[in-house]
């Protein structure tokens, strides 16, 4: 099954999220602390996945661009980040882009940890005008 | 070096050890399988140490901004405190400036029966004084002597009736001054009282062309707080006059009584003037709201209306207005008003 793109609306407390598969710009803005954080990001642990067996000839690039997340949260994007890294070490270009508000150093101390331990992706933190 | 992940770290160690055991004598897909448990492991603990962190800072995040809160919330208190006390400072200023206005009244009504006694005196003097003259000089004459007393007798006349006349404003704007400046419950006859008061805005009224007509039961004995129907009857009078006609315009105000039942009346004051915007009427009796903010309108006059009825006359109120239609406002008040906690009539009385 051939899959266009995932798009789920921010909230309050989800975020907005664009997955254009055609194109290989992914993003993710807002904040993150949904009621049930597995129920949210299931379905997109599952069409990343999906997409990770036949990604763009182009890569991948996604950018993140969080205000507020809970830990449950963290966890679900040290998952994507993981299977994003898998595909990395397997050709796939993949550029991350940690949009941050440049006086927000928590929000940036949280870009560094994320990513750690990636190795095949190419992480940037990027500063915002706050 | 301490370490909350000591255990996990030698759980982790004891792990590899067994994997390099493994390397001599395990098979193949053995060593894999056990490798694999090992990278997973490890990257758990990666993953485990870094949501630790995370929630670490989170929660720091979260208790500054609590206490942020917590700040806002206090400086908001403060705020609010300072307010109140600014507003209770102003209704006392509204109050003093409207017996001020009464005061004003007074003297400006006094005025003229006291004029006039002064000038039928004087008269009455300088004819005694040549009356006087011509006696010791033995050239009065008869007529002369007969016209002093014709005018003896008119400016006497006149003196005793302007004397009386000052008298009688004095005793009624003694009754109405004392009341509005104690807390004192008393009982009293409602129609005379409430002409009383409206005696003492007479000369503001004539001033400015508009008429009152009052409609009360006779005999109807109130035992409540004189002091503040007073105010609550002037500052009804004052805000009509200010807010329901143009410059020029007179208008007809009326004050019906009647009595619902034995333990209660209900008291209307109405005008015939422009009536109140309809989106106006949900605020009149709010604190500051006014249409004529530097203007001469402090937005206190109804607010003090409304907290004396449902205060110390312990009734309710009511405004019913229409563009065009005038407005009139309905005062439910107990005839003996039910006695409360002492300190909190003071008090109320008081702001």
């Amino acid at each position: 099954m051939t899959q266009e793109r995932l798009t789920i609306a921010g909230t309050e407390r989800s975020p907005e999220v664009d997955f254009d598969f055609a194109s290989g710009r992914f993003s993710m803005r807002g904040e993150s602390y949904p009621e049930d954080a597995a129920a949210f990001f299931g379905p997109i642990f599952d069409a990343l996945r999906r997409y990770l067996q036949a990604p763009a000839p182009d890569g991948i690039t996604l950018d993140i661009e969080f205000i507020y997340f809970n830990s449950s949260s963290a966890k679900a994007l040290m998952n994507i980040l993981e299977m994003l890294e898998k595909s990395a070490a397997d050709g796939t270009r993949v550029e991350i882009n940690w949009h941050y508000a440049d006086d927000d150093d928590t929000m940036k101390e949280f870009g560094e940890d994320f990513s750690e331990d990636l190795e095949h992706v190419t992480f940037n933190l990027v500063s915002v005008d706050g | 070096m301490n370490d909350l992940f000591d255990a996990e770290e030698k759980a982790l160690a004891d792990a590899r050890r067994l994997r390099e055991h493994l390397e001599e004598v395990a098979d193949p897909e053995l060593r894999r399988g056990v490798g694999a448990l090992v990278k997973a492991f490890e990257r758990s603990l990666r993953e485990q140490r870094r949501l630790v962190r995370f929630s670490d800072r989170l929660q720091g995040q979260l208790a500054n901004l609590n206490q942020e809160l917590q700040r806002r919330r206090q400086e908001a208190e403060d705020a609010l405190a300072r307010l109140e006390e600014t507003q209770e400072t102003l209704v006392q200023q509204e109050k003093l400036a409207s017996l001020g206005a009464l005061v004003a009244g007074v003297a400006h009504e006094i005025n003229t029966p006291v004029g006039i006694a002064l000038s039928c005196a004087s008269h009455l003097a300088d004819a005694t004084e040549r009356l006087k003259d011509d006696f010791a000089s033995g050239s009065l004459s008869r007529s002369e002597f007969s016209r002093y007393l014709a005018t003896a007798e008119d400016t006497s006349g006149l003196i005793l009736a302007n004397c009386d006349r000052a008298a009688q404003l004095i005793r009624s704007f003694k009754q109405v001054a004392t009341d509005r400046t104690s807390s004192e419950r008393r009982q009293f006859d409602l129609r005379d009282y409430v002409e009383e008061v409206l005696f003492s805005l007479a000369p503001r009224l004539r001033q400015l062309g508009h008429q009152v007509s009052i409609d009360c039961p006779s005999g109807l004995t109130m035992d409540s707080y004189p002091g503040a129907l007073a105010q609550v009857l002037t500052n009804l009078v004052m805000n009509s006059i200010l807010h329901a006609y143009d410059e020029g315009q007179t208008g007809q105000f009326s004050i019906t009584v009647t009595q619902p039942d034995a333990d209660s009346l209900r008291l209307v004051f109405a005008d015939d003037g422009k009536g109140i915007p309809t989106e106006h009427l949900p605020r009149i009796f709010d604190p500051f709201f006014t249409t004529r903010r530097g203007n001469g309108g402090s937005g206190l006059g109804l607010h003090i209306v409304y907290n004396l009825v449902t205060g110390p006359l312990g009734g309710s109120l009511g405004v019913d207005s229409a563009p065009g239609k005038g407005s009139s406002f309905t005062l439910l008040l107990p005839r003996v008003v039910r006695e409360r906690e002492n300190d909190t009539v003071e008090a109320e009385q008081e702001a």
